[in-house]
């Protein structure tokens, strides 16, 4: 994580990202959600996010040949637009490159505010706004529970091996490995659940009152002017589509 | 929030997001991303499991793409009839479990349709739209082609994960599952 998405408020990436979101939701297809997609791309590599735009390709690839696939090779009559020798449908074509668009600008706008979010910075700011502990703590418990229980799960995968589990091409072989695989996982994962409740118990975790933040990132008005520019880019984006 | 619900629910949610990331790494026609809310439904109840389901998808939403939040209903549909399920002492035996499970597929088939259709023109996951895809070759319309490939697919997923569910409640320890009266409800302890 570096750059300014790491450097900035944690509130800051959070709000431009959910505006982004919203707006390529509400901008009028194709140009502009085109332009969403484009300022997405050119926000993420402003501000260091440049593995977000590429694992945004990653992820909207396969969706973007089975749009393709969908309502161009297999769209409704006429068909005019032809690419490799195969006639694509107009309109089908039309709404794969609108999804298409939409698709990637929203992807895009998560994956980099995913890469560049640190859950225990957003804690510190949510105690400090006084957000209610409770519902802070799942999202920073959460994350951490998923990087453990996937480093849990590689290590599991290796464990059935030597065990002999074969997992096989067919669909009947990985089928089989499922329980061998799954099951484990979640009796581990209930176990544990019910150790940590004893541990929070203990640690007043479920008191109610305020709570004083360590290290509470710094709101600079900088973060808070962007942060009222995206709302009102989407009232703009919005009156551009509807007004 | 009681302890052992705050324990429970990133635990939960992080099976929803590993276990799917399993299934999906093996290339298998389903997802098996709702384990985690149905376990919390059965285990907790239904507020729990609605809080788990929305949680996921918020956060499976975070790192695949918010539009994925539109499936958020679909969560809700499962936490409802798994709390269900669990108060029937559906998850008792395999082919309770199984029966319940093909139930709540049809139910999540038919919404998961309405929603890819009418949001995404079919084309969501690429599982699923693989094989609506296939549907749609063999000369289905696309709405009959997404519904087709979501109850096939949705069937499949809900069964699998609800006898998966049964195991493991069955399994659990007695000073385990005491604490959970609808999950000892539910496996008819």
């Amino acid at each position: 994580m570096s750059g300014l998405a790491h450097r900035a408020h944690p509130f800051t990436p959070a709000t431009v990202a959910l505006a982004l979101a919203v707006m390529a939701l509400v901008a009028p297809p194709p140009q502009g959600t085109l332009l969403v997609y484009v300022v997405t791309v050119g926000i993420a590599l402003l501000t260091g996010g440049i593995r977000g735009v590429i694992l945004g390709v990653v992820v909207c690839l396969p969706f973007w040949i089975l749009l393709v696939i969908m309502h161009g090779v297999m769209g409704d009559a006429p068909r005019a637009i032809a690419v490799l020798g195969v006639a694509l449908s107009t309109a089908g074509m039309a709404w794969a490159l609108e999804q298409g668009l939409r698709l990637a600008a929203i992807v895009t706008a998560s994956l980099v505010f995913a890469t560049s979010f640190d859950p225990h910075r957003f804690l510190q700011a949510a105690i400090a706004r006084g957000w209610r502990f409770d519902m802070a703590f799942l999202v920073v418990a959460t994350l951490d529970a998923a990087d453990r229980l996937r480093e849990q799960a590689v290590r599991l995968r290796e464990a059935q091996r030597t065990r002999g589990l074969r997992i096989g091409r067919s669909l009947l072989s990985k089928s089989r490995a499922i329980p061998a695989l799954v099951f484990p996982l979640m009796l581990m994962s209930v176990m544990e659940a019910d150790e940590r409740a004893l541990a929070l118990e203990t640690r007043g975790l479920t008191l109610v009152g305020p709570r004083t933040s360590i290290d509470p990132p710094h709101d600079r008005s900088i973060d808070r002017m962007i942060r009222w520019a995206a709302l009102l880019l989407v009232g703009a984006t919005a009156w551009w589509r509807f007004g | 929030m009681s302890p052992r619900l705050l324990a429970l629910i990133p635990a939960a949610i992080a099976i929803n997001l590993v276990v799917g990331q399993v299934a999906s790494e093996l290339a298998l026609p389903v997802y098996l991303d709702t384990l985690g809310t149905s376990l919390v439904a059965v285990l907790d109840g239904l507020s729990g499991g609605l809080l788990v389901g929305t949680l996921s998808q918020v956060l499976s939403g975070m790192l695949r793409g918010y539009v994925w939040l539109a499936f958020t209903p679909i969560q809700w549909l499962i936490a409802v009839l798994a709390a269900l399920a669990a108060a029937r002492g559906g998850f008792g035996t395999v082919p309770r479990s199984a029966a319940w499970g093909m139930a709540c597929g049809v139910a999540c088939g038919l919404t998961s349709a309405a929603i890819s259709f009418l949001l995404f023109g079919g084309v969501t996951a690429a599982g699923v739209t693989a094989v609506g895809a296939l549907f749609r070759s063999a000369g289905f319309s696309l709405p009959a082609a997404v519904t087709a490939a979501s109850m096939l697919t949705d069937i499949l997923d809900k069964s699998i994960s609800f006898i998966l569910l049964g195991s493991l409640l069955r399994s659990l320890p007695l000073r385990i599952l005491g604490r959970f009266p609808l999950a000892a409800r539910a496996v008819g302890r």
